[in-house]
């Protein structure tokens, strides 16, 4: 693992682990209504203070707690055309079966790539500590998965390219 | 699987066993690249085999001398009049086959090779005029509804020049990767030989600029061969060279396909192993009675 990427990834289990500190609070607005706060915004005071944590401008993760629950959004590394594709497909296949990843939401927060969205349900329902574990190994695994699609694509190319090529002189 | 094979293997199985068993009435249908269907039927009698084929460009291939190609291979089996529909009908009588399976087997693989044939016309001419020293016109085969070949004869050489579509913008990007290692793959020592490859997306190159139908956009481009005399000098290095051109285009998109597929299946296998660290943050609950084993294997349930 890159000397940078450590540091970000400890930032980011830091703050994830500060943040979920979530509560059952129904709405004050609606009656018999509970929603996630921080989705909902019905009422300012549940909200906390949004943090982005950065490695650069490409690569961030924007937390938003709220009394009962978080939105964790993240921002994919994309250095050229192939990366911005392969990681759009990848987002796009995991978003379509955010039915089976519980805390996973359909769409992205504007300016994301991929978000959460954890409630106090799930935090009962689960252990905290391996939440904050999947979380940030689902981001290391993230980089590495589209790098690894960048590799074999090239590698086929050339090896395609190469057999078509020497048949010429076979 | 890296490559293509240039005869159509659905007819070389069908002829095959045609050949090779007792007469049966026949009518099948058949795709190849490029939109080239083929029919295999008996009309009149279950010996009498017509083999016919559709192909949207074979009168550019007519002007450029594929009915003296097709007379050459296929001789007494070809019919004057094609089947209403079809380009060309060749027609067999299963009675006069040849003797030796050998025999048989290398009238099988001629025809399969039936749309290569046809589609030889303009590489062939430009081979034999450059070989004898001539120059050609630019020959254009417009074998697909938005994408073309244009082949010419030069002073020293013959330029093969694919325009191609990608549909959509992945292909678009990984079109433009493959692309890119067949202008870099003759950099290697092993094969500098082979026929020098150029590639622009969007800008036509400059032989065929001015050229009817050519499309202003994006999603288009345009793949060079430049092929010296040692690639087509020898008639068996020639056939060679025709067969593998012809078969770029399917090539190059068939590989395409294949990266996404691949690219979808590990994708799959990724979020099967995020679950499964999903699914471990869930404690296991204690109600569930679950089946458990010992360490010989045997299973118990506990109460």
């Amino acid at each position: 693992m890159s000397n940078t990427l450590r540091p970000y990834l400890n930032a980011v289990r830091g703050t994830l682990t500060a943040a979920m500190c979530l509560e059952n609070f129904s709405s004050q607005v609606v009656e018999r209504h509970n929603k996630p706060e921080v989705e909902a915004r019905f009422s300012k005071e549940v909200l906390l203070t949004p943090v982005v944590v950065s490695r650069n401008e490409n690569e961030q993760v924007l937390i938003e707690p709220s009394v009962n629950s978080l939105r964790i959004s993240i921002k994919i590394k994309q250095a050229d055309e192939i990366e911005r594709v392969l990681a759009h497909k990848f987002t796009r296949f995991l978003m379509m079966r955010a039915e089976s990843f519980v805390v996973l939401r359909r769409k992205p927060v504007a300016g994301y790539d991929l978000s959460f969205l954890i409630t106090n349900f799930h935090t009962e329902q689960m252990y905290k500590h391996k939440l904050v574990d999947f979380i940030i190994q689902f981001m290391e695994e993230v980089d590495k998965e589209i790098s690894e699609m960048k590799l074999s694509l090239n590698a086929r190319a050339r090896i395609v390219a190469e057999s078509y090529l020497t048949q010429f002189f076979a | 699987m890296i490559l293509l094979e240039t005869s159509n293997k659905i007819l070389e199985e069908t002829l095959r066993e045609r050949f090779n068993s007792g007469p049966e009435h026949l009518l099948i249908k058949l795709a190849d690249f490029d939109g080239v269907t083929y029919q295999i039927a008996t009309p009149e009698s279950k010996t009498q085999l017509v083999i016919s084929m559709a192909m949207g460009c074979y009168d550019e291939c007519q002007r450029y001398g594929a009915d003296a190609i097709l007379q050459r291979e296929y001789g007494s089996l070809l019919v004057s009049t094609p089947e209403p529909g079809f380009a060309v009908t060749l027609k067999i009588d299963l009675e006069q086959l040849p003797a030796t399976p050998e025999a048989k087997e290398q009238l099988v693989q001629q025809v399969a090779h039936l749309k290569r044939n046809a589609l030889a016309a303009p590489f062939e001419s430009a081979f034999v005029a450059q070989c004898e020293g001539r120059t050609t016109d630019l020959m254009a085969v417009h074998y697909r509804d938005a994408e073309a070949i244009y082949c010419q004869a030069q002073a020293d050489r013959v330029t093969v020049i694919f325009s191609t579509v990608f549909k959509e913008e992945t292909d678009r990007i990984f079109g433009k990767v493959f692309l890119q290692e067949f202008v870099d793959a003759r950099r290697q020592p092993a094969i500098q030989n082979a026929p020098q490859v150029l590639y622009s997306a969007r800008e036509p190159p400059l032989e065929i600029r001015g050229q009817p139908g050519l499309v202003d956009d994006e999603n288009v481009g345009y793949v060079t061969f430049v092929l010296f005399p040692r690639h087509y000098a020898t008639p068996q290095a020639r056939n060679e060279a025709i067969g593998r051109l012809q078969l770029f285009r399917d090539y190059l998109h068939y590989h395409i396909k294949a990266s996404k597929a691949y690219m979808h299946s590990r994708m799959r296998a990724r979020v099967d192993q995020s679950l499964k660290v999903l699914n471990r943050a869930k404690p296991e609950q204690p109600g569930a009675n679950k089946e458990k084993k010992t360490a010989s294997g045997k299973t118990f349930r506990r109460m």
